[in-house]
């Protein structure tokens, strides 16, 4: 049945969002609690970082700071609705539902607009 | 902070997650007064952790409410073409009206909705209709499996434009106030276009995530998500979200009324004294 593998691709891709961000924020607190926020596991010491400045974040990243840690859990799942719009886009069109995948592609661009218009 | 306000937060957090997912609404009411008044967080970070709380729910929630055929996908991808509209208009709009005018009509909006409320609380589904043109163009007929009744229970959705003008205000709230939409949402579509209870809140919840993703990059940017504190937060909004969707469906449609019911007024309390001056 085709509209039940359609809502499991759904289900799934919100349970990895929402896992992938859980283990991710949970790693860095556990990591902070032991070495402390700043301190980048491997590698040279960074400057400290603000909690709330998500900037520089691949190399912090790299040296397994556990803020960025942290706050790149906080970004996978702020990413996690956007991906899942963009999944029943997908959905619609293999269900050959092309009034619904024209409707889900217009909320993305809404999406998408308001996102470049508010900044 | 200390690891002991660390747990605190989490435990109200897995509150709110519980809570935000049976009521289909984000949480932030519960979650934003206490970190400003016990936590003594500063509200600017407060609002930015409100907007994690809330995809947190809608995430967290929405994958099981999906999977059981709870969540209206149709009526929810449609309605979004109204509020993600509706958010950019509110924040467009926002140098032009009165902020305290909003919060008083809104407030007496949702009071007025909560006295519907309390007139429906006895009903378990809501009465059967033939579908009108519009919902059958739109192939707006569904149904869901209810396992309290143990039977598939269809519906199908009333007034669907005044339901989504009601989205598209929800749309212009959310990106105007910040706070509310959820509980709009929910009053649009249990109330105005007569969808079943849990439909209305598991479909709300479905919607609640993608209507704040879009301002979300905005608070990131603007440096209002503190890491330290929204990681806790997050976390137990999930774990409350996970177990509040696992109880939905196992409980009666008149049980989530009773929940939402409390959330509505809360809501609608906070915005009339916000327009008054009050308010957290």
């Amino acid at each position: 049945m085709k509209q039940h593998r359609f809502r499991l691709a759904i289900s799934t891709v919100l349970a990895v969002g929402v896992g992938a961000s859980a283990v991710l924020i949970g790693l860095g607190f556990v990591a902070a609690l032991l070495v402390g926020w700043q301190t980048a596991i491997l590698g040279g010491a960074h400057d400290s970082v603000a909690a709330t400045d998500f900037g520089n974040l691949l190399p912090r990243l790299e040296s397994l700071q556990p803020l960025a840690i942290s706050q790149f859990g906080l970004i996978v799942l702020l990413a996690t609705p956007v991906m899942r719009v963009a999944t029943s886009a997908v959905g619609f069109a293999l269900e050959g539902d092309r009034l619904y995948a024209a409707i889900t592609l217009a909320v993305l661009a809404v999406l998408l607009a308001s996102i470049l218009l508010l900044h | 902070m200390t690891l002991g306000s660390d747990f605190a937060i989490f435990a109200v957090s897995a509150g709110a997650g519980l809570l935000g997912a049976l009521a289909g609404v984000g949480g932030g009411i519960l979650v934003v007064p206490v970190l400003t008044v016990f936590f003594g967080i500063d509200i600017r970070l407060a609002v930015g952790v409100s907007i994690v709380s809330v995809i947190a729910t809608s995430s967290g929630a929405a994958s099981a409410y999906v999977r059981d055929r709870m969540t209206d996908m149709r009526v929810g991808m449609f309605l979004e073409l109204a509020t993600t509209t509706g958010a950019v208009a509110g924040a467009l709009l926002a140098v032009l009206v009165s902020a305290s005018f909003l919060y008083l009509l809104f407030g007496c909006v949702l009071l007025l909705s909560a006295g519907m409320q309390l007139m429906r609380l006895g009903e378990e589904t809501p009465p059967e209709t033939s579908p009108s043109p519009l919902a059958t163009a739109l192939r707006l007929s569904s149904s869901y499996p209810d396992r309290r009744l143990g039977r598939e229970i269809c519906y199908v959705p009333r007034r669907i434009p005044l339901g989504f003008g009601l989205m598209w205000i929800a749309g212009v709230v959310s990106g105007l106030l910040g706070i509310g939409s959820g509980v709009l949402k929910v009053v649009a579509m249990d109330g105005v276009m007569r969808l079943p209870m849990k439909v209305s809140s598991a479909t709300s919840n479905f919607m609640i995530g993608v209507t704040a993703a879009a301002s979300a990059g905005i608070y990131l940017g603007r440096g209002q998500v503190d890491a330290r504190i929204a990681g806790p937060v997050a976390l137990g909004v999930l774990l409350g979200a996970l177990i509040g969707a696992r109880l939905l469906n196992r409980i009666s449609n008149r049980s989530v009324r009773l929940v939402f019911l409390p959330v509505l007024l809360a809501v609608a309390l906070e915005m009339v004294a916000r327009s008054l001056g009050y308010g957290l």
